[in-house]
């Protein structure tokens, strides 16, 4: 899609063509371009709050901390060194990256709620320093900033013009992050931040270069904002309504879209300028925003761009009848060649060394072992079946193997490598794939994002790509068109069936090229007809070299597609053999099937 | 001053455990409560201690009809949004209340004020003692009554599991509205006991809630007992910062926080959240 062709591109435009022309046309402008220089400040500050808390998912309330330091690197270093804080912009960009980089590395380990209290933190210890660190910052009277020759009579024109220059700049970066593998990555990481790890991206490091790069804009503003007030004072009341107020900005232009936060911007402040006008107080202007703050939770939730373009969407879309996917189309398969589906650069094909092995997994919750001393191979090229009655401890070992738990004691191999230490998206790099018992694909995503999405590696030039690098979406059609899903490239994840879920999250899985494949469950809750599709690809998979494990409770599937199966029974291997040993061995028999099952099994 | 922190940082991390909101209002609950006891003193010169139960219950209902007309209906959009919306509650109760009792300090001084109990070389005022100890009171009342009755097993039913307490009956409406009461009450609480001991204007919510979550992540989101040892980790630091180097008290409780949660992000007594497994 053409960029000019998005309405709220067009508006974005316009907006900011509007900005430029108006103190070139009007008249008496010195009042309205100060209160466009504020909206404009709440538009960078709320876009550079977007790239975090909107992309990312991670809310942040003390956002304002990052004007302040690019105010207080302004101010300090220039009256250092003699020089008006503006020209430190870069400086005071670059200082708010480093800290925020820092405070990401501690805060972004929490999860959801604790961040967003931790920012509150970050912003009242920040403005603690600045009150007490008396010889650095002037204490609470603060300091007079150094102006510079040609500020005498103190034009606002040239700020104006600075601000709106950031203001677009802000928004470029911001486009160019929702572009990029990045800006991708981080909404996976709004989505499901565990899946996002096992599809290889590296969620630290995207989240703390999210927060660093949102922290940038507000460095930049806050040098310039520093000398456009002549002086800086730390009022933590002011600088947490602040951050209120580009939040609201945000939220109620829409976060997560390009324009929703600067057009917010422009409300919010405008709003606010009202009030003022209107009911003077600064009590009846707090009142005013938490009522709006309030009402916008309460029913405009996603914003106002995203709930205008849903609007006109339903009105487009009436009529057009959503298209049936007749569930036979999904059985057949277009012919692609495999090779360039499994293919791995540089994978070792030497079959004595095991494709995945475990030794002496322990792996206890509390007071209860859930896997006791369990070392097992999955042998390079097999299909290799895990099974065993619920509570055996086949799920844990799964998470021991994928990283999701650490075990006790023990370690885990992947190709005679040790792994035992090693992220989540590490091993996904490495060639260990996964899927999930219920699926966990991005839901918002549609089909074809979604398998874009999977990294095989971390680089910075992978992070700058383009989402759709040509490259990608060719092996992400390639996969599609492998798997018999070519038709729902466009769908939204969540308007699948579970079944077809399924399907597509090994497809997801694919992209990694993993050597491994592990499918945990993979039957479980998906129709017949999909069970033997699947059971096909994971067949035609396993030629092509890809090795498999599956935990599942489907016995029939297991034992007529796997080459070895390992049983596990109160955290302990219990036997392991072929599937005619498992079928006949009466411990298994016993331990797992019981006598009813005798008959369903010998059908197979 | 330990003990008003406990109590009022259990009321938080109790709304947390069971509705998964943090409650960001509870500071401005907590300054509302502190200046409606000014007010009725100022009014009748009653002895401020007795009006502990009146306003408990007020708040409580204040936090029932705060969770049933507004919460109830925000929590399907996920914790992000419950906490702005939480914050947009105590920003407009910030404006009320300026509005209502202008923008100054108040304080109650009853006769006791200004005395205070001497041990030897240890110094106690009486306000910081009585409130420590009506804290600790009402905290471990508070403490029987959830482990005790029947309403506090349901309550800690819900928290541990929504859907399984569902499905053994307890509403998690009826649990949710609750809690939000109990959570409520104890700032109703803590605040008759905060305006005996410091003046209070409506913008020292923003101290108060500061602390309030700092204290609640660094013992574990959820964890009252987490939050009773933070609390005290809380009091012990600023006395001791108070002391010698009084202006950086705030900035060391911070710092503690944020070291803590370097080496255990779940926080001190918080469990691991296992959302990664779902298999």
């Amino acid at each position: 899609m053409s960029a000019l062709k998005k309405p709220a591109n067009i508006v974005g435009t316009v907006l900011i063509l509007l900005l430029f022309l108006y103190p070139l046309v009007g008249s008496e402008t010195r009042y309205f371009e100060s209160v466009l220089i504020v909206c404009m400040l709440y538009a960078i500050m709320a876009s550079g709050w977007n790239i975090i808390s909107g992309l990312a998912g991670y809310v942040s309330l003390g956002h304002s901390v990052y004007l302040y330091i690019g105010m207080y690197t302004g101010a300090i270093l220039g009256k250092m060194w003699g020089v008006p804080p503006m020209y430190l912009m870069v400086l005071g960009g670059v200082v708010a990256a480093a800290i925020a980089v820092v405070v990401g590395f501690i805060t972004l380990r929490t999860r959801s709620h604790s961040f967003v209290i931790i920012t509150i933190a970050v912003l009242l210890l920040f403005m603690t320093i600045a009150q007490n660190w008396k010889s650095l910052t002037g204490g609470t009277d603060g300091f007079i900033v150094k102006q510079p020759e040609w500020n005498k009579d103190s034009p606002t024109t040239p700020y104006y013009y600075i601000f709106l220059g950031l203001m677009v700049l802000t928004v470029a970066l911001v486009a160019f992050i929702m572009r990029s593998r990045l800006g991708a990555g981080l909404v996976a990481i709004r989505n499901d931040e565990g899946k996002a790890a096992s599809i290889g991206i590296n969620t630290t490091l995207y989240k703390v270069t999210a927060y660093a790069l949102s922290a940038v804009p507000f460095g930049f503003a806050g040098a310039v904002y520093a000398q456009y007030l002549g002086f800086v004072t730390p009022t933590t009341a002011l600088a947490i309504l602040m951050s209120v107020f580009l939040v609201l900005a945000a939220l109620v232009g829409g976060r997560g879209t390009l324009w929703g936060p600067v057009i917010g911007g422009f409300l919010v402040w405008g709003a606010n300028e009202a009030s003022t006008v209107l009911a003077g107080e600064f009590s009846a202007r707090l009142l005013i925003m938490g009522v709006i703050l309030i009402l916008t939770v309460m029913f405009m939730p996603a914003g106002l761009l995203p709930t205008i373009s849903r609007f006109v969407h339903r009105r487009k879309s009436q009529g057009s009848a959503v298209a049936f996917i007749d569930q036979a189309t999904i059985a057949q398969t277009r012919d692609v060649a495999i090779d360039s589906i499994v293919a791995r650069t540089g994978q070792s094909t030497d079959p004595v060394v095991p494709a995945l092995e475990v030794k002496g997994i322990v792996k206890r919750f509390g007071g209860v072992t859930a896997v006791d001393g369990v070392s097992m191979t999955v042998e390079r090229g097999s299909i290799t079946g895990l099974i065993g009655p619920n509570g055996s401890g086949k799920t844990t070992l799964f998470n021991c193997m994928t990283g999701t738990f650490q075990p006790d004691e023990g370690a885990v191999f992947l190709n005679g490598e040790d792994i035992t230490r090693q992220k989540v998206w590490t091993r996904a790099h490495e060639g260990l794939g996964r899927t999930f018992q219920i699926t966990r694909l991005f839901k918002s995503m549609t089909v074809l994002d979604n398998l874009v999405a999977p990294l095989e590696k971390t680089s910075v030039r992978e992070l700058v790509a383009g989402r759709y690098s040509g490259e990608d979406v060719e092996r992400a059609r390639e996969v599609l068109d492998f798997m018999g899903l070519a038709q729902f490239e466009g769908q939204e994840a969540a308007a699948l069936s579970f079944g077809q879920q399924k399907l597509v999250e090994l497809a997801q899985v694919l992209m990694l090229r993993p050597s491994i494949i592990l499918l945990d469950e993979p039957a479980s809750g998906i129709n017949p007809t999909l069970i033997e599709k699947l059971a096909s690809v994971i067949r035609r998979l396993n030629d092509a070299g890809t090795t498999v494990l599956i935990v599942e409770h489907n016995i029939p599937l297991v034992l007529s597609l796997c080459d070895r199966v390992h049983v596990l029974a109160e955290g302990q291997v219990l036997i392991s053999g072929t599937p005619d040993e498992i079928r006949n061995d009466p411990q298994v028999i016993e331990a797992y099937l019981g006598p009813d099952h005798m008959l369903e099994v010998n059908d197979v | 001053m330990g003990g008003v922190y406990a109590l009022l940082s259990s009321g938080v991390t109790l709304i947390f455990g069971v509705l998964d909101v943090v409650n960001v209002a509870q500071g401005s609950f907590l300054v509302f409560s502190a200046l409606l006891t000014w007010q009725i003193w100022d009014l009748t010169g009653i002895e401020p201690l007795l009006l502990i139960p009146v306003m408990g219950a007020l708040m409580a209902f204040f936090g029932w009809i705060i969770y049933r007309g507004l919460v109830k209906r925000v929590v399907p959009q996920g914790p992000g949004m419950t906490v702005l919306l939480m914050f947009g509650v105590a920003i407009a109760m910030e404006g009320i209340l300026n509005i209502a009792f202008g923008n100054k300090f108040k304080s109650v001084t009853p006769p006791y004020f200004t005395q205070s109990l001497q041990i030897g070389e240890l110094v106690l005022p009486y306000p910081q003692l009585i409130s420590g100890i009506m804290a600790v009171v009402v905290l471990v009342a508070l403490y029987f009554y959830l482990k005790l009755s029947w309403a506090g097993r349901a309550l800690r039913a819900s928290a541990q599991n929504k859907d399984g307490a569902a499905l053994v009956g307890i509403s998690s409406i009826k649990a949710s509205s609750l809690a939000f009461a109990i959570g409520a009450m104890t700032a109703g609480v803590g605040g008759v006991l905060l305006i005996i001991m410091y003046p209070i204007y409506p913008a020292t919510q923003y101290d108060w809630i500061a602390k309030l979550l700092g204290i609640i992540v660094l013992g574990g989101m959820g964890s009252i007992p987490g939050a009773v040892i933070a609390s005290m980790i809380l009091g012990i630091s600023e006395a001791f910062a108070q002391a010698y180097i009084p202006q950086w008290s705030a900035a060391i409780f911070f710092g503690v926080i944020l070291v803590v949660l370097l080496f255990r992000p779940e926080g001190l007594l918080g469990e691991k959240t296992r959302e990664d497994v779902t298999t």
